[in-house]
């Protein structure tokens, strides 16, 4: 907060080339990416000669060959010398070698060594490459440390379609987790960022910036998502605040009042109001935070029903103020605490919520809550998606010996000349087994037989396995066989149901009658 | 703060009882008739919330129209409250009673101690002449619009002799029923890209808008990575190329519009500054400014590149570029979001007026067959001043179209996009081939078909197997009959479809709906444009199983046939596949 100059997120706008000490995704294969913050020198001290490095299966790639370049380059790899280095000992490097996915490529901390390295020019290796991508939301979501569930592209797609979240809009969304969810947001609601657009002094118009407001209450991931956000230059779009949203709902304290940011506007004394348009909840018991997600103070009766109709056993929490105190007058009366309310949605317009659970028995005491608080619209919907996998079938006898085709026959014709095949080597074989058996002269059917069998040879070119030494070159299987589609082999059948609702903006008696008397209503119509 | 407020001419849509929508203009001044369920002033509407839910109240003696009265939330929800709140209902929440629903109509709800708390309602006989109220008897009460059907079904209810017998659950059913057909109640929702994709798919014809759902074009938005990129975005001002910033995107969309505005939603820039979002990022006036050219722009023919900017089609980022098959694109849609190409002056403070650029095939591939593109010819300012100031203007609008035309063409022509996004009923085959060389590195493009076949054509193209030949032995030209794409342009090709399954969630009773639609599955094509390195470039982890099968005699192409082929979905790694063998030999070398 606050920075002097305000760093463009690689996620929004990622300029034309790759560039030092910003988040860049490295495409190894499909599904194999591997998020890389590209840096010059080598902070880690790991000691390679060419600087900093990073291992893949697919070969070593030294940062600079990766910075500077358009994004979507594909990278040869680089002949580093993996083994020599410092004190790194073979053991270790061999072990990392052989771990998985995610540790692969992470530039392990190495001992700090002592020398200043003067990066050597890398040399190209004979084989090996990956491409340089930008990050998107999409690849980030793909290939982030996970800390938790998350949620995927096909589902925060539709959330964010539904829930209406656009350029300038405010969204709340806990709990924050991986922070998938936010990077998808964050793109959503981005129009500029704050601190840039406030040197344009006279804007006629005050802008009104799109903002993530992002509840965590785990302290590490809390920490975690700070760090990812400051390094993904989404400071100023992001906020990640550290909260239990069921108990002390999404107000927020002083210390998040930005005075470019037009949002938060409020007398000095009262919490402050994210004043979100859309509110995303992917919580255990999202029924427990919706009572924090009213236009007004609502008596304890209709907070204690609503959570009694989702059947919580627990009475209604007492509501708390932002700053964990009690409000005494909330205690045993159900006197509406007019005096001190703020809500945290926008007043000004409608509110869509959407809840992600994965059981039924969340979404309906979900479901009940928003009836008893007010929610309009509410509808349930699961999100099925498929990768389909496209490739092209080859059956045939003449297949055998290639790799991943179905060598039986591809015809009736096929089967019938094999069957033909198998059925003249088989009297071959009896005949001359006959012969050797029968110490008299050959009958006159067994000559028969020997004649037929040479007449006709058992050898047909369909029924040769290719030879792939002569005649791979002439063949052309891209475009042989039958092109068939179908779901790819793992599917996600069920990720979560999602609840959708709406608030409308109140409406009062006195807004009514000045509208009336706006769109007067003239007795000719 | 006015913006969630209905404004004169906005397209507002109205969700009948019948949960059917009806979408009209809010035109200042007159009646909104909605069928059976009445009419009323459109003032009535204007100025007001959207979202609410209205009444209409019949007109008293000598008014001289009905009223609307907004409907509170609990009052909507009142039946589905009460039921939840009886015990049967709400036990089922608790999960303490079991419910046996076989097939999902029959059910039979068993307490904690097995006694039957709800009867089946197989015993019940559905027999119309238990109800006594005849549909006669039920006109005249409407046309004695006693309290707007409330109390119709109030008569109803008690007039059927069964009822008793009715369980809770048929009964819930019955009044939800009567409820949607005699209620004079409707919500104005306001129509936003969402919304539209509902209503075309439901009540218009889909296959204009090529049976799009939403839930396909938000995973099309996301895939293609389309967002705001304003000039406040740090690099923008110097892009990829001269005079053009970032975030620009390229369209073939044969949908009427629907595609284009849903990315335009995504960018900020589908609403009207007045009404959709008054937080519509606003360029700063030095980007674009009011489209309007002042009546000084048009004495002066010193300065063309000032009054460029503020022309039409005249935004240096954060812009739509449309290509069109006929000579002019058809976005009739977009009338709903207030821009309506089809009128002569075009609302020119409309974001789109300068966001959107569109421009033919013609123009695109062989611009000098286009009269749009050719010069017009240049008066001399003395000869010009001599004209008379009709024939002045047009001589300036010749030269200001001129000028649009052959910048968006030049600009379109020079390439550098962010992403590419089809939805057309022209072979894609046709249309990648001449729009992935204008994309940038990394760009993303998105291809949608209501049927597969298509993509299938499109994904083979780009095949592993196919794109291991290209890099062996690469064609003198593409296209060419085994290419007609470059396939090494594109990373990583995927096929994907989605589709949401609604369900019903009333208390006791959550299942999928019962029904939906057939027709289109829908589906994407989704690919990554990369930048091949210049040269061969070799895949990691082919030695040692070239050595295995260099024992059996196979050759290095043979080799990649096989590493590549068959069995494993070799469509999706390109040359890239870098086999896990390959991984494992890494280290030993
Ligand atoms: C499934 S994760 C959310 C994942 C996230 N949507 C994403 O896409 O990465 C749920 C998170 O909610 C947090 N959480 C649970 N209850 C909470 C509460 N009452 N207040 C704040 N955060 C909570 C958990 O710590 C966890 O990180």
């Amino acid at each position: 907060m606050g920075t002097a100059q305000q760093r463009s997120s690689p996620f929004l706008d990622p300029g034309p080339v790759s560039t030092a000490d910003s988040l860049a995704i490295l495409h190894l294969k499909r599904d194999l990416l591997l998020p890389t913050v590209l840096s010059a020198l080598d902070e880690k001290c790991e000691g390679y000669d060419e600087g900093r490095v990073t291992n893949t299966r697919f070969g070593s790639f030294p940062h600079s060959t990766l910075i500077g370049l358009p994004w979507g380059s594909q990278v040869r790899a680089s002949d580093v010398d993996t083994g020599s280095r410092g004190r790194r000992g073979a053991q270790q490097n061999k072990k990392r070698k052989r771990d998985d996915r995610l540790v692969e490529g992470n530039t392990a901390v190495g001992e700090g060594s002592s020398e200043t390295p003067t990066p050597k020019a890398p040399v190209a290796a004979a084989t090996g490459f990956i491409h340089l991508l930008p990050p998107t939301p999409e690849t980030w979501t793909a290939s982030l440390p996970h800390r938790t569930q998350v949620v995927y592209t096909p589902d925060y797609s539709y959330i964010l379609h539904r829930l209406g979240v656009r350029p300038g809009s405010t969204i709340i969304e806990a709990g924050a987790g991986s922070g998938s969810f936010s990077h998808a947001s964050a793109r959503a609601v981005f129009n500029g960022y704050p601190a840039c657009e406030s040197d344009g002094t006279s804007l006629a118009k005050k802008t009104k910036f799109g903002k993530v407001w992002s509840y965590e209450f785990h302290k590490q991931r809390v920490g975690r998502l700070r760090e990812e956000i400051r390094n993904h230059g989404l400071e100023g779009v992001v906020e990640i605040v550290h909260r239990d949203v069921c108990e002390d709902g999404f107000l927020l304290d002083h210390s998040y009042r930005e005075p470019e940011n037009g949002a938060l506007e409020q007398g000095e004394a009262l919490p402050l109001s994210p004043q979100a348009d859309a509110v995303f909840l992917d919580l255990p018991a999202p029924w427990l935070a919706l009572r924090h997600l009213t236009r007004k103070a609502m008596p304890t009766t209709v907070l204690n029903a609503a959570i009694a109709s989702s059947k919580s056993q627990t009475p209604a929490p007492t509501p708390r103020n932002p700053d964990g105190t009690n409000d005494e007058n909330n205690l045993e009366t159900n006197a509406i605490h007019t005096t001190s309310f703020t809500s945290p949605l926008n007043q000004h317009s409608s509110v869509r919520i959407c809840t992600f659970s994965p059981c039924i028995e969340q979404v309906q005491r979900t479901v009940s809550t928003l009836r008893q608080l007010g929610w309009l619209g509410i509808e349930m919907v699961e999100i099925a998606h498929k990768r389909i996998e496209v490739r092209r079938e080859r059956v045939g006898l003449h297949e055998e010996g290639a790799r991943g085709v179905n060598a039986s026959p591809a015809t009736v014709d096929e089967a019938m000349e094999r069957l033909r095949e198998v059925e003249s080597r088989f009297r071959l074989s009896r005949s001359a087994m006959k012969r050797q058996t029968s110490l008299g002269k050959p009958t006159d059917e067994d000559i028969k037989t020997e004649e037929s069998d040479t007449i006709t040879p058992p050898t047909s070119a369909l029924l040769q396995p290719a030879d792939p030494t002569t005649n791979r070159n002439a063949r052309k299987a891209f475009k042989e066989g039958r092109l068939i589609h179908r779901p790819e082999p793992e599917l996600k059948t069920h990720t979560s149901y999602l609840v959708f609702a709406l608030l409308p903006q109140e409406w009062t008696p006195e807004e009514e009658a000045r509208a009336r008397s706006k769109w007067p209503i003239k007795p000719k119509q | 703060m006015h913006h969630q407020l209905m404004q004169p001419h906005a397209y507002v849509a109205l969700r009948l009882p019948s949960d059917s929508l009806k979408v009209v203009e809010l035109v200042p001044n007159t009646t909104i008739s909605i069928g059976k369920y009445g009419s009323f002033p459109s003032n009535l509407l204007l100025g007001r919330p959207y979202n609410l839910t209205f009444e209409i109240v019949d007109k008293e003696e000598g008014q001289t129209h009905s009223n609307l009265r907004v409907v509170p939330a609990l009052e909507l929800h009142s039946d589905i409250l009460a039921e939840a709140s009886s015990s049967v209902t709400s036990d089922i929440l608790d999960g303490k009673t079991v419910i046996d629903g076989g097939d999902g109509v029959e059910y039979e709800l068993v307490g904690e101690n097995g006694e039957i708390l709800m009867r089946s309602n197989r015993e019940i006989i559905d027999d119309p002449s238990r109800q006594k109220l005849t549909m006669e008897e039920i006109e005249v009460l409407k046309k004695e619009g006693t309290g707007a059907g409330r109390d119709i079904i109030a008569l109803l209810m008690q007039s059927h002799t069964a009822i008793d017998q009715k369980t809770a659950f048929s009964l819930a059913k019955y009044t939800l029923r009567k409820t949607k057909k005699y209620v004079k109640r409707f919500t104005a929702l306001q129509v936003d890209v969402p919304l539209l994709t509902h209503y075309l798919l439901s009540e218009k014809e889909a296959l204009k808008t090529m049976e799009l759902r939403e839930e396909l074009l938000a995973l099309m938005g996301s895939l293609a990575n389309i967002h705001y990129s304003g000039p406040s975005s740090g690099y923008g001002a110097d892009g990829l190329i001269d005079g053009v910033g970032a975030g620009r995107w390229l369209v073939v969309d044969e949908t009427g519009g629907l595609i284009l505005a849903a990315m335009a939603e995504r960018m900020g820039i589908l609403y009207p500054a007045d009404d959709g979002e008054t937080d519509t990022p606003q360029p700063p006036p030095s980007q674009v400014t009011s489209a309007e050219a002042t009546p000084q722009d048009s004495q002066s023919t010193s300065h063309p590149a000032h009054y460029h900017r503020c022309l039409a089609m005249s935004a240096t980022s954060n812009t739509l570029t449309l290509i069109h098959a006929n000579a002019q694109p058809n976005l009739s849609l977009l009338k709903y979001f207030r821009y309506d190409t089809s009128v002569r002056d075009v609302d020119s403070s409309h974001p789109l007026h300068t966001h959107l650029k569109t421009l033919s095939w013609l123009q695109l591939l062989s611009p000098h067959e286009d009269t749009g593109y050719t010069e017009p010819e240049v008066i001399p300012n003395e000869v010009l001043q001599a004209w008379k100031g009709g024939k002045r203007g047009t001589y300036f609008k010749k030269r200001r179209r001129w000028e649009r035309i052959k910048s968006v063409v030049d600009e379109t022509r020079a390439g550098g996009f962010d992403g590419l996004v089809v939805a057309s009923a022209m072979n894609p085959t046709t249309i990648l081939q001449h729009t992935v060389p204008l994309l940038r590195g990394a760009a993303q493009v998105v291809v949608y078909s209501p049927c597969i076949e298509p993509l299938t054509e499109l994904a083979d193209l780009y095949s592993i197997s196919r794109r291991t030949a290209f890099a062996i032995d690469p064609p003198m030209s593409v296209p060419c009959e085994d290419f007609p794409l470059n396939p090494a342009l594109l990373l990583a090709p995927t096929v994907h479809t989605v589709k949401a399954r609604h369900w019903q969630c009333l208390p006791g009773r959550t299942h999928p709906v019962m029904t939906g639609k057939g027709g289109a599955e829908g589906y994407i094509f989704h690919a990554t444009r990369v930048l091949p390195a210049e040269g061969k470039v070799e895949a990691r982890g082919k030695h040692k199983r070239r050595k295995v099968l260099k024992e059996h005699g196979a050759n290095g192409l043979a080799e990649n046939e096989a590493a590549l082929g068959g069995g494993v979905p070799c469509m999706f790694d390109g040359v890239c596949e870098q086999s896990e063998e390959g991984a494992r030999a890494y280290p030993q070398q």
